[in-house]
């Protein structure tokens, strides 16, 4: 009877547990995705929506989409087309990510593999570029980019995207080509393969799955990213999403709640796609970077 | 050969390392270089000594932006752990549907930053969700990012997008926990709060604090919270270290070398706390 009695309590406990987390995260996400599949009229109604469209993520891809539907002021002082800072963020993320993941690459496998004197200092000066707060470097890095030349265009905000997303690429694929056993690529070396070959032709292929969550954490750090884009960043025909955004909360009034709403799940979709379809290996791949060395 | 073999070893890393010489180091010596500096309006820079540091530490910017960052980040990590072990623990229960829960727990750390201050932004609004609940149960509706509640207001976002980093960390902790242990307590007759006591927390002890550590390094430092909520306001409320700097930059006293010299002065504090993690991580 008791234990009858326990076990009834206990599954009492998950259900009530399991209902307030997923209403912990689920409240403040609810209201902007409810506004965003709203019409004008009901976009500050509290509950469910009586009508649902979508007409506002299709209108993400019109120029001057939330200005026309409302026609506040000229045309001029209008917002750009939102599908300009979309274009914008796609190209530095997944530049970003490219290049990050590829020379994590190499990096990553010379410290999982090889042995030298400054192996050791190497990998603690990357773990220090990981826990760095980056804030720091946003304005010695926008007077040096200003002295080069690539202020307030899209290369130079690549270039300094690489400060958050390089050492995580290292880290993770460090720890990835430790998992592959290095047994492999001897028996490779035995059968005249040089060391280069073998790393191409045996591990790479093996860290497939490594490779692909690296770029897919390099391109959501990038995608994330709004204090170098504010920094660097000035003609708003190369603003990113973030840049954009802000855009609709100038002055600390939503003018149009719809139109941030629809921006906001849109863009926040995106990472969370590519989160879900490789949520293994994220945890995976993010526990391990960061925590063992 | 020895030499043609440390070369091809080096050849692998030398591309990334270089690229976060010129990221991190570079920077950090420019800064410092910047910070003895004075810039007027269409005049080239000279140097001027310790004079910028003399008005940063004269300044009661300093000393209200380090509390506000130690405020903010402390209890923020506070919450975080709290949260993040709760979580954890509950997700590590053997239960139906715990693989979706597992899944739904790191959505909040998915998203970008900046999409959720949007997300709070339409919560927080007069006529948004929370004001809403609250009219629910009968209380009168916050201004929540007003005098009173701003700093718990951005506090509340930064812990809502921060948990799951916890939750991952020490759920893998847990899943660590040799099963045997709990099974020689088990004849032993101990209840589970002496297990969780005994056996559970010490072994992810270690987790709790590298997350703890590299967390509060973040959240320290975190910049677009402070920038999309508050902007440092109202009345310097939730001005934070990385907010005042930016303010400095290109708001307040739009000086520059100023704003250098508040970051290298804030240094010492970030050096310390990094040699700690570092410490603890290796």
């Amino acid at each position: 009877m008791s234990k009858e009695y326990r076990k009834i309590k206990t599954k009492l406990m998950i259900i009530i547990a399991a209902i307030l987390l997923i209403l912990w995260i689920t409240i403040p996400l609810y209201w902007a995705f409810k506004t965003s599949i709203s019409y004008p009229e009901e976009a500050w109604n509290p509950g469910l929506p009586t009508k649902v469209t979508f007409e506002n993520y299709i209108q993400l891809f019109n120029p001057y989409p939330f200005a026309k539907r409302y026609a506040i002021g000229a045309e001029a002082a209008l917002p750009q087309p939102v599908i300009v800072p979309i274009k914008n963020s796609f190209i530095v993320a997944i530049i970003a990510a490219t290049i990050s993941t590829i020379m994590g690459m190499f990096a990553g496998y010379n410290l999982a593999r090889f042995h030298y004197k400054g192996k050791r200092l190497a990998m603690y000066y990357i773990l220090f570029t990981y826990i760095f707060p980056t804030f720091m470097l946003a304005i010695p890095l926008m007077i040096i980019l200003k002295q080069i030349g690539l202020l307030n265009t899209l290369q130079g905000l690549i270039f300094v995207h690489l400060a958050y997303t390089l050492p995580y690429s290292i880290l993770m694929l460090r720890s990835y080509f430790m998992e592959i056993p290095i047994e492999l690529e001897e028996s490779a070396l035995i059968d005249g393969c040089t060391r280069s070959s073998s790393f191409l032709r045996i591990t790479l292929p093996l860290s497939a799955p490594g490779l692909v969550t690296s770029f897919v954490f390099a391109f959501t750090l990038s995608w994330n990213d709004l204090l170098f884009a504010l920094i660097l960043l000035s003609s708003t025909e190369l603003y990113t999403l973030p840049l954009e955004m802000n855009f609709f909360l100038w002055g600390g009034e939503i003018v149009d709640p719809i139109g941030l709403s629809t921006v906001a799940v849109f863009t926040g979709i995106i990472p969370v796609i590519l989160y879900m379809v490789l949520q293994k290996y994220i945890i995976i791949g993010l526990v391990r970077g960061a925590l063992k060395r | 050969m020895e030499y043609k073999k440390a070369l091809y070893e080096w050849i692998y890393i030398l591309p990334a390392l270089t690229t976060l010489v010129i990221l991190f180091i570079f920077p950090l010596f420019f800064n410092f270089w910047i910070s003895f500096q004075e810039k007027l309006l269409g005049k080239e820079a000279v140097f001027v000594g310790l004079k910028n540091y003399i008005k940063v530490f004269n300044s009661p910017i300093l000393y209200i932006s380090l509390l506000n960052t130690f405020i903010y980040a402390f209890t923020a990590v506070f919450f975080k752990t709290l949260i993040g072990l709760s979580v954890a623990l509950f997700l590590n229960m053997k239960f139906r549907g715990r693989g979706f829960l597992r899944g739904l727990a790191i959505l909040p750390w998915a998203l970008p930053m900046y999409v959720i201050c949007v997300l709070f932004w339409l919560n927080y609004d007069a006529k948004g969700t929370f004001n809403n609940l609250l009219r629910l149960f009968g209380l009168k509706p916050i201004h929540w990012l007003g005098l009173d509640y701003a700093m718990p207001s951005v506090i509340l976002i930064n812990v809502w997008h921060g948990w799951p980093f916890f939750f991952m960390g020490i759920l893998a902790g847990l899943q660590a926990v040799p099963i045997e242990l709990y099974e020689s307590a088990e004849i032993d007759g101990a209840s589970s709060f002496r297990k969780f006591i005994h056996i559970t927390l010490p072994f992810i002890k270690p987790v709790i604090l590298t997350v703890a550590l590299l967390s509060l390094m973040w959240t320290m430092g975190d910049f677009t919270t402070i920038y999309m909520m508050t902007s440092g306001g109202p009345v310097d409320k939730t001005l934070t270290i990385p907010m005042a700097s930016f303010q400095i930059a290109f708001f307040r006293e739009v000086d520059i070398p100023l704003a250098a010299a508040y970051t290298i002065v804030i240094l010492p504090i970030y050096i310390i706390l990094i040699f700690i993690t570092l410490k603890q991580m290796v």
